[in-house]
């Protein structure tokens, strides 16, 4: 293992998508149509298979852990020795994130091929489709790889305008042209910070390269050897977790993920669920030194990580859209792994992560599937009882609900537990939080099962359902696999194969600082839980996703007259949270109106004030001259007039002194 | 050794708005096609002079930072060593006007070629003035003289004022004269500011009236222009540039004049005119006025963050897409100012790469939005809607400018804004190498602001314009004159080669960077004067003085200085391994006090030090 090798390998892993995505642009219009796919399961597929590689190459690593820094050229100088460089950071952590994404997106793009035809025909626009999602792969991966901040943000916003062109996919749609800019503007606003707390690294550290800046920080020392002030550091995770907001849809910059389920669902599956939004939990993860650091941002990420878990998770026990619920619970999940980081469980955090990608994305890709037979409709008031007509949609849509609904056993279960495990022994009203929100995650997953799989067949008029093909089936049924499975990786004694493999990484930052672990409070406090800590709060959440599931068979099949009479009960709450809080509302009244209004104003100030005042500045050369014209009128009685009483004037002036 | 190259590249336009007196009357093809090679003769000549830059700046710049330079005596009295008047013709590049030329040259056969099927009347005479006015925009980046400056620099004025006036929307007439009388005005007071300069110069360098840039620059940078009359001659400087950049609130011209101009005409009006004031600054009131700048340059931050907030909120409520561009043209200028005042490498630098970005990519988007107006014959952005559905090449190219315009990642706008914003945060540190500058991470704050308003209306303008479900004026789209629905081959064409400069201007600007960075420290930012300043504050600095006494210590510092720079530059300590602590600072404050007797051994004596000192005028050009 070299360091050439795995520059290698990194290189491939970006070109091979980004000439996937550039090859669809060029020869796909005229030359390959239909079978555009090809290139990006090309692309893409080399980026998997070589995200393999590179993952046994790390593997085959040092006792602590492989971590090298590769550069492959200058990128931007700056008249500091600090070249902003094109390099690659490639360690476990960058390894999972590269398996994660190139795997999922792998299914996604094979899952494409039919989902973006119509009655086997490529839809219009084939060929865009497949450029833009190799090129998301291809920012994706850069935005992992990436060995600094620059090239984080690179990604950061790259993967942001990939998922602005695969919202607004099809444009001539109003909402989802609307849809697609909101999202890329919603993350501006995130990455406003984001960008802020880079150029206040670079200022405090002289540098933005990864390694450089964590040692400074571990060290506590600032690029011109000061030591560094906690104000300091806790600034710039406040920005960073700008960002991650952004990116990561979590409160109050979540409003753009529900609506950009105005994408196509392979979209949604991938780049809004299982790869770009998580990206604010990897950056968090991945500067472990510098959140941990400062135990007030930690604790800040915590509570805006549990808040929203229980935030979204209401929201959707409401909603009736089941791309839109599956949006929300994106948003509560993601809330969960953003608890994670905040209470120091990054190991968990991206456990989850990578739980949550399988199922998530199976869930999406199934609804998708739903979509296909229903001829675009995802209205869960619309259909029922699919079980019979999908057998294999439903199967895998099962399966991926039981992995997010926590059920025991499922891959969720293993990767929320932990989560909750350290919330509670961190903050454990947070813990609390988490437990509420697994038990509101369990009942809308289900509510939205039997909703759409059981009771009384029926569909909307004129719709003749039919089970995908293979294309689509063979994604559907790996992923279910992997969220019935993807679970075990992480479990044992030492924390199973997953944990093992990402130690090294968070070996001196989120482990070193945890409250939870031997340090603060002197006693370990796993040893001192004992039992409960080990199988207690797995029973607990256990029959936790139970009793969610048992309420969602009550209300939604069993006695399915309870939810009009809840809602007539608390008309107001249900208002609420059908309208999701009025948060976009409030944004618009609150920023957006006042902006464009003081735009007007600005208009208004230009046209008249500044304007005007230059009238009046050219208007005294004019007055003068008008004025002096009138004694230019060509009359000699007047110039006469004029010169007696000029010639008065000087008299009197000269002899009346 | 003089070349002649840069002349051939200034004038040959000239030469060829003369040929294109040739072609019969009436024989619009012949003008057309003759236009289109002389511009486009005169981008080789120009990359012909690049070429030969590279090569004679391969092994190190010459000893004043300029190459290809030129010399011809114009206004002389006296013989050449002791002259009393020496006003010449001088023309010279370092890498800031090379490049700005280079971007000249690529814009105007381009602006020439788009304007085939759109100019109907008067098109000799029309092309013969887009000639005209390109020998001024490359007369200005290469001129190493204040008047020979000025001149081009007015010049400009003359072939637009026509070019809005004549082949211009509704409104051209009062567009035409508000540009006009609103740029003159700023530009007299910049006029009697070189006068006085000059007037200046002769005290200076006993008895010589020269507007030598090169001695007028050595003048500013050796302290010996007190601090009053800097701020005078800044402010008048700053009249006639402020105005040309625009810097709000003197922009109210500009959104007028882009909108009635024809598409050629603000390309480049936005694509190269715009920088004269911007490159002005650089390249005038920051060398030859670096006290003045240092002071005055958190007011003009100031300003040009409230420019660029003010007219992107501007922008974003504007039905207009031409006004809409020109407002974001304001906001982004805001920008360049920002990094130019930063005072630092990584800002001038980023500024000076801002110049080129904001021409490719607002050159362009006047380019596409120019191809929608010749279909639909409206700029109204109420009236068309969801062209990406017929014109997906057009969507494409306004896609793909307005990411580059909003500073996405991977295209060149990222670069020159990233690099303005690090300017102005670290502006205050010394990491590399040069005295403090006057701004700080406060100011960046406000300014990134511009950078969400800058998608907001840019996104917000792509949508109503492509998206959405299709919207077209009745009777349109006009393909009278040989168009097609969608851009044809010859707009693809003009549009791609801009695209391309995008795409290599983002991924690997290192090299261009790296050429800014010589040319920024040896002919913008090499002035200690404004670290002497800041450093010494109250004059009773103890090591300053020793400086100066001791001719000893002076010598003993010097030589230290010297060998930071043997050692300095390549092989400071990895930042990871050792932070540079105080070792940099020391570097930097040597560098600052030594400079001065570095650059001009005869210039260090007591009087020009004291006189930056105490800033008390008189003793420094009364020697």
């Amino acid at each position: 293992m070299s360091v050439e090798t795995l520059t290698i390998c990194g290189i491939v892993i970006l070109l091979a998508p980004l000439a996937g995505a550039v090859l669809s642009g060029v020869l796909g219009p005229r030359l390959l149509r239909g079978s555009t796919h090809w290139l990006a399961i090309g692309g893409v597929g080399l980026a998997f298979i070589t995200s393999l590689v590179l993952m046994g190459q790390v593997r085959g690593a040092p006792p602590d852990g492989i971590s090298e820094t590769v550069s492959v050229y200058n990128w931007i100088t700056n008249g500091t020795d600090a070249v902003f460089r094109v390099e690659f950071l490639i360690d476990p952590l960058t390894a999972v994130m590269l398996i994660t994404v190139t795997g999922v997106s792998l299914l996604v793009v094979m899952y494409s091929r039919d989902y973006m035809r119509e009655h086997g025909k490529p839809e219009r626009g084939y060929e865009r489709f497949f450029a833009f999602l190799a090129l998301f792969v291809f920012s994706m991966c850069a935005l992992v790889l990436g060995g600094n901040f620059l090239l984080l943000y690179l990604g950061w916003e790259a993967v942001g305008l990939c998922s602005y062109l695969l919202i607004g996919f099809y444009y001539d749609r109003p909402a989802a042209a609307a849809a697609a800019k909101k999202a890329f503007l919603v993350n501006r606003v995130g990455d406003f910070g984001f960008g802020l707390g880079i150029l206040l690294i670079f200022l405090t550290f002289g540098t933005i390269e990864y390694g450089a800046v964590f040692h400074m920080v571990q060290e506590g020392v600032t690029g011109s050897g000061d030591p560094l002030a906690t104000g300091r550091v806790t600034t710039i995770a406040l920005l960073l977790l700008c960002g991650a907001c952004g990116k990561s849809a979590q409160l109050p910059l979540h409003v753009w993920l529900p609506d950009a389920m105005e994408g196509p669902s392979p979209v949604s599956a991938l780049i809004h669920a299982a790869t770009m939004v998580t990206a604010g939990i990897y950056m968090i993860a991945r500067c472990g030194a510098i959140f941990t650091a400062s135990p007030f941002a930690m604790t800040v990420v915590a509570v805006i990580g549990a808040v929203t878990a229980l935030f979204a998770a209401t929201i959707a026990i409401t909603q009736t859209d089941m791309k839109r619920i599956l949006a929300y619970s994106t948003v509560s999940q993601l809330g969960y792994m953003v608890l994670g980081v905040g209470v120091y469980a990054a190991d968990s955090a991206i456990f989850h992560l990578f739980t949550h990608a399988s199922f998530k994305a199976l869930l999406f890709l199934a609804a998708g599937s739903v979509m296909h037979a229903m001829g675009g409709i995802i209205d869960v008031r619309q259909f029922g009882g699919l079980r019979k007509v999908l057998p294999w949609t439903f199967a895998t849509f099962l399966a991926g609900s039981l992995a997010l609904a926590g059920f025991p056993l499922f891959s969720g279960f293993f990767s929320k537990d932990e989560i909750i495990h350290h919330a509670l022994m961190v903050h454990p009203i947070l813990g609390v939080v988490g437990l509420v929100t697994a038990l509101l995650t369990a009942f809308y997953t289900f509510r939205m099962v039997f909703l759409a799989f059981f009771g009384r067949q029926r569909v909307p008029e004129g719709v003749h359902p039919h089970e995908s093909g293979p294309w689509m089936l063979v994604p559907l049924v790996v992923l279910s696999i992997g969220a019935i499975g993807a679970g075990y990786v992480g479990i044992g004694a030492d924390g199973g194969v997953f944990h093992r493999f990402l130690t090294p990484v968070f070996a001196h930052t989120f482990a070193a600082h945890s409250p939870a672990s031997a340090g603060a409070h002197g006693v370990p406090v796993v040893e001192h839980v004992g039992f409960w800590a080990h199988y207690g709060l797995m029973i607990i959440s256990g029959a936790i996703a139970f009793v969610g599931i048992f309420a969602a068979y009550v209300l939604y099949l069993k006695e399915d007259w309870l939810p009009g009479l809840i809602r007539s009960i608390a008309p107001r709450a249900h208002r609420i949270l059908w309208n999701k809080y009025y948060v976009d509302e409030l944004y618009d009244a609150g920023l957006v109106e006042p902006a464009r209004q003081t735009g007007r104003v600005c208009v208004g100030l230009d046209d008249y004030l500044i304007d005007g005042l230059l009238w009046l500045i050219t208007a005294i050369p004019r007055a003068v001259g008008y004025l002096a014209r009138t004694y230019q009128s060509g009359m000699l009685q007047g110039y006469a007039l004029t010169m007696v009483v000029g010639i008065a004037i000087i008299v009197l002036l000269v002899f009346g002194a | 050794m003089d070349s002649w190259i840069l002349t051939l590249v200034i004038f040959w336009p000239l030469a060829g708005a003369l040929l294109l007196l040739i072609p019969r009357r009436g024989d619009d093809v012949a003008v057309r096609n003759g236009a289109l090679f002389v511009s486009v003769f005169g981008f080789v000549l120009t990359v012909a002079a690049v070429v030969q830059f590279n090569r004679e700046t391969a092994g190190g710049v010459s000893a004043d930072g300029f190459a290809l330079a030129a010399h011809v005596p114009w206004i002389v009295s006296g013989d050449q060593e002791s002259a009393t008047v020496d006003i010449a013709y001088r023309v010279g590049v370092d890498a800031i006007s090379i490049w700005l030329l280079a971007l000249t040259a690529l814009l105007s056969p381009l602006a020439v070629w788009s304007s085939f099927t759109a100019i109907r009347t008067r098109v000799r005479e029309y092309y013969i003035l887009l000639l005209l006015l390109q020998v001024g925009l490359l007369g200005v980046f290469c001129a190493r003289d204040l008047l020979l400056f000025y001149v081009f620099f007015e010049f400009t004025l003359i072939p637009l004022f026509f070019l809005i006036g004549i082949w211009g929307g509704s409104e051209r007439r009062r567009a035409a004269n508000k540009f006009f009388i609103y740029t003159l005005a700023g530009s007299v007071l910049t006029f009697a500011g070189i006068i006085y300069v000059a007037c200046f110069a002769y005290g200076a360098t006993g008895g010589t009236l020269t507007l030598n840039l090169a001695t007028l620059t050595e003048l500013g940078q050796g302290g010996d222009i007190p601090a009053n009359v800097q701020w005078w001659l800044f402010l008048a400087f700053a009249a006639g540039f402020a105005i040309k950049v625009p810097l709000f609130p003197f922009h109210t011209w500009l959104p007028l004049a882009h909108t009635e101009a024809p598409t050629a005409g603000s390309v480049i009006l936005a694509g190269v005119l715009l920088k004269l004031g911007t490159y002005g600054f650089c390249r005038l009131s920051i060398p030859i006025l670096p006290d003045a700048s240092f002071e005055l340059a958190p007011v003009v931050a100031v300003v040009a963050i409230i420019g660029i907030i003010y007219t992107a909120l501007a922008a974003w409520v504007q039905k207009d897409v031409k006004k809409l561009v020109a407002y974001s043209s304001v906001s982004h200028l805001g920008f360049c100012m920002l990094g130019l005042f930063s005072l630092k490498v990584a800002g001038v630098s980023g500024g000076v790469l801002y110049m080129v970005n904001h021409g490719l990519s607002t050159g362009a988007l006047f380019l596409v939005i120019g191809c929608i107006y010749e279909r639909y014959h409206t700029r109204n952005i109420d009236e068309f809607g969801g062209l990406a559905r017929k014109m997906p090449w057009l969507a494409f190219f306004l896609v793909f400018f307005t990411l580059s315009s909003i500073g996405l990642p991977g295209l060149n706008g990222f670069v020159g804004e990233f690099l303005v914003l690090l300017g102005a945060a670290t502006s205050a540190g010394t990491r590399d190498g040069l005295a403090p500058g006057p701004l700080g991470y406060g100011y960046v704050i406000p300014a990134a602001l511009g950078i969400i308003l800058s998608a907001v209306y840019m996104l917000w303008m792509c949508q109503r314009v492509l998206f959405g479900p299709l919207k077209e004026p009745p009777d349109t789209p006009d393909t009278s004159t040989g168009l097609t629905q969608d851009l044809t081959r010859r707009e693809i064409t003009i549009l791609a080669p801009i695209a391309l400069c995008c795409v290599v201007l983002g991924v690997y600007p290192a090299p261009v960077l790296n050429q800014f960075e010589v040319a920024i420290r040896q002919n913008i930012l090499r002035s200690p004067a404004s670290m002497m300043h800041t450093e010494i504050g109250p004059p009773d600095q103890g090591f300053f003085d020793v400086g100066v006494e001791s001719s000893v210590s002076k010598q003993t510092l010097s030589t230290e200085f010297d060998a930071v720079v043997a050692t300095g530059p390549g092989s400071r300590p990895a930042l990871n391994d050792d932070p540079p602590s105080v070792s940099t600072v020391t570097t930097a404050r040597l560098d600052g006090r030594n400079t001065p007797f570095e650059t001009d051994a005869s210039m260090a004596t007591d009087s020009s030090a004291t006189d930056v000192i105490g800033f008390n005028g008189g003793s420094g050009y009364e020697r």
